[in-house]
């Protein structure tokens, strides 16, 4: 768990984009496969019942930003639909906007998700270069020269994916 | 100094945070006043608790409930061996288990009163902000966040924007609760509530009872909603008395800060189904009228009330299931249960070909994918998810348990009329 990137300020990558809106839980991972919790077999089922997007499971996306629409992972608990992007090695994920309980799951297992309205007409194609900067909240495509805006991180959601996730947070005396 | 929301209030209550730092879209720790999991997500929890905290104890076992309902008896030993997880830890934690056939965990709160207006909790259920209608600030967690809190007690949460809803006007029978919930599910959907908590005022909420006020707050969840809020009022003031609990008064400031205020006018609302493929997909029973119906469930934590079984035998009464319908009955909880037993209205349904089955969650959990049918099987439940591919693979409508008992009867979706009284 936990991302090395996330000491630094800048993540960088390029895009794969998902561009559809309302993708819920189960279109990322279908709940007939709910008793699978093991990463590596989550994985070839990721998108498994997203018409366009079912070969993404086999693809290799490693290291990549993936760029969602508004509304992404609405639907159900489960943590298998972050688990997978995890697996993948997806470093981030920029979308209009996150179903809250997606948001939550994600940011504890130190999924970095980025809020940026807008995004789906931000100028970019599959394999762009992104640079995301944290710190002042900005989203640039190296390949257009293009920036735009995203939302700030809150920082106790930095201070979680520095901690490795909420777990290793949880072993600090504090908590 | 603007007042706060219901929302705002609750998180005021339970953070260490200041007041400077209460408001929407800040990310701030809470203090949990019950910790849940349930057989779904709950093996996890407790797998994670003792990877990262072998040895350690929970942070209060006494503020621990463990409410196996996804399955009862499972289809898959799988299952089975996930509930016998969660009695091992909570035996060796002495955590209190509410088993199988108790019910849906987030029922058991309100029906058990163990949880209390104001409270924040926190489970592996979508559908706990459910608990907005008595003013319980019930999220749904996954399975990290789970075993964190089981060790700390604690929680992390954005403050959500809150939306005012103002229901305007009144509906009545057949049209029910479940109608009223469908209709705003569509009006808030389209809208954009993603992330909000709501607040229901008007009228109307104030002759609701416990169980419609659950029926309307558990569709939020299909809007992207947080939650949706009935204010604790004197109906809820009184349900707690059965528990000898006189409830703290809690509701919103009157300068509090809402991001919007919608009003939408329910005046003599008709009937409404949830269409494939997605519960915000909702129509007038008139434009699917005729839809061959062949597997039917009452139940779900949307719909599995004493309330909604009274309203399908009410249909029901005297009148034979359509030979080509199966219609399956899972009530909430066991509470329930006993109530449908009493008062006769179990009798009603059995004897008009209704097949019960233990009470917890019915078709939109863990175990019960494809349990209505398969390809060719079109199905009415009253509960929260028809999602294409949720509950099975073909066709699933959301209605009330009237329009849903009707259908029973008829085999096709039809509008209730007058001889079924």
């Amino acid at each position: 768990m936990g991302d090395e990137q996330l000491s630094e300020e800048k993540i960088n990558g390029q895009v794969k984009l998902v561009k559809v809106d309302d993708i819920d839980t189960d279109q990322i991972f279908h709940q007939s496969l709910l008793t699978i919790h093991d990463p590596e077999e989550i994985k070839p089922h990721i998108f498994g019942n997203l018409p366009g997007y079912q070969s993404f499971g086999k693809e290799n996306n490693e290291n990549k930003i993936m760029v969602v629409g508004k509304n992404f992972g609405k639907g159900s608990t489960r943590q298998q639909a972050v688990t997978g992007f995890l697996a993948h090695k997806i470093k981030a994920i920029i979308g209009e906007s996150f179903g809250p309980i997606y948001y939550s799951n994600a940011v504890n297992a130190g999924l970095l998700l980025i809020e940026a309205p807008g995004i789906l007409e931000f100028k970019m194609d599959d394999n762009d270069n992104l640079e995301i900067d944290l710190v002042n909240a900005q989203i640039s495509n190296e390949n257009t020269g293009i920036s735009m805006k995203c939302n700030l991180i809150p920082k106790p959601v930095l201070d979680i994916m520095r901690a490795g996730g909420l777990l290793e947070l949880g072993k600090e005396s504090n908590f | 100094m603007v007042g706060f929301t219901l929302v705002e209030k609750i998180i005021r209550k339970h953070t260490e945070s200041s007041d400077e730092e209460i408001y929407p879209g800040n990310i701030v720790w809470v203090n949990l006043d019950l910790v849940t999991a349930r057989d779904y997500a709950g093996p996890q929890v407790i797998d994670l608790f003792e990877k990262y905290y072998l040895g350690s104890e929970t942070f209060d076992n006494k503020k621990i409930i463990f409410t196996p309902d996804c399955y009862p008896y499972g289809n898959d030993p799988k299952h089975a061996i996930d509930q016998e997880k969660l009695r091992v830890f909570a035996k060796k934690h002495d955590i209190q288990l509410t088993d199988l056939g108790s019910g849906i965990g987030s029922h058991l709160l309100f029906k058990r009163g163990l949880s209390l207006p104001g409270d924040i909790v926190i489970g592996a259920d979508s559908h706990y902000n459910l608990l907005g209608a008595l003013g319980i600030l019930g999220q749904g967690a996954g399975d990290l966040m789970l075993a964190f809190a089981v060790k700390t007690g604690k929680y992390w949460i954005k403050i959500p924007e809150t939306v005012k809803v103002e229901l305007k006007g009144d509906y009545k029978w057949p049209t029910t609760v479940k109608d009223l919930a469908l209709y705003v599910l569509k009006q808030l959907h389209e809208y954009g509530i993603t992330g909000c908590s709501v607040e229901f005022h008007g009228e109307i909420i104030s002759r609701l009872s416990i169980e419609e006020r659950v029926t309307l707050c558990s569709l939020i969840t299909e809007a992207s909603g947080s939650i949706g809020f009935v204010a604790p009022d004197q109906i809820t003031a009184e349900y707690y008395k059965q528990f000898n609990i006189e409830i703290d008064s809690i509701s919103a400031d009157d300068d509090a800060n809402y991001s919007s205020k919608i009003m939408i006018d329910i005046q003599d609302l008709g009937l409404y189904l949830a269409c494939p493929p997605h519960p915000h997909n909702v129509k007038p029973i008139e434009d699917v009228i005729g839809t061959e119906i062949n597997s039917i469930v009452i139940g779900s934590c949307t719909n599995g009330t004493t309330l909604d079984f009274q309203q399908a035998a009410r249909i029901l009464k005297n009148q034979k299931v359509h030979p080509n319908v199966r219609l399956g009955l899972v009530p909430a909880t066991r509470e329930d249960f006993v109530s449908l037993n009493a008062d006769g209205t179990m009798t009603t349904i059995l004897e008009a070909g209704g097949n019960f089955f233990g009470a917890g969650c019915s078709t939109c959990a863990k175990g019960q994918y494809g349990l209505t049918g398969g390809k060719t099987t079109v199905s009415i439940t009253t509960g929260n998810r028809n999602t294409q591919g949720k509950i099975g693979p073909g066709d699933v409508y959301l209605a009330s348990p009237v329009v849903a008992a009707v259908a029973a009867i008829e085999g096709k979706i039809a509008i209730p009329i007058k001889e079924y009284e």
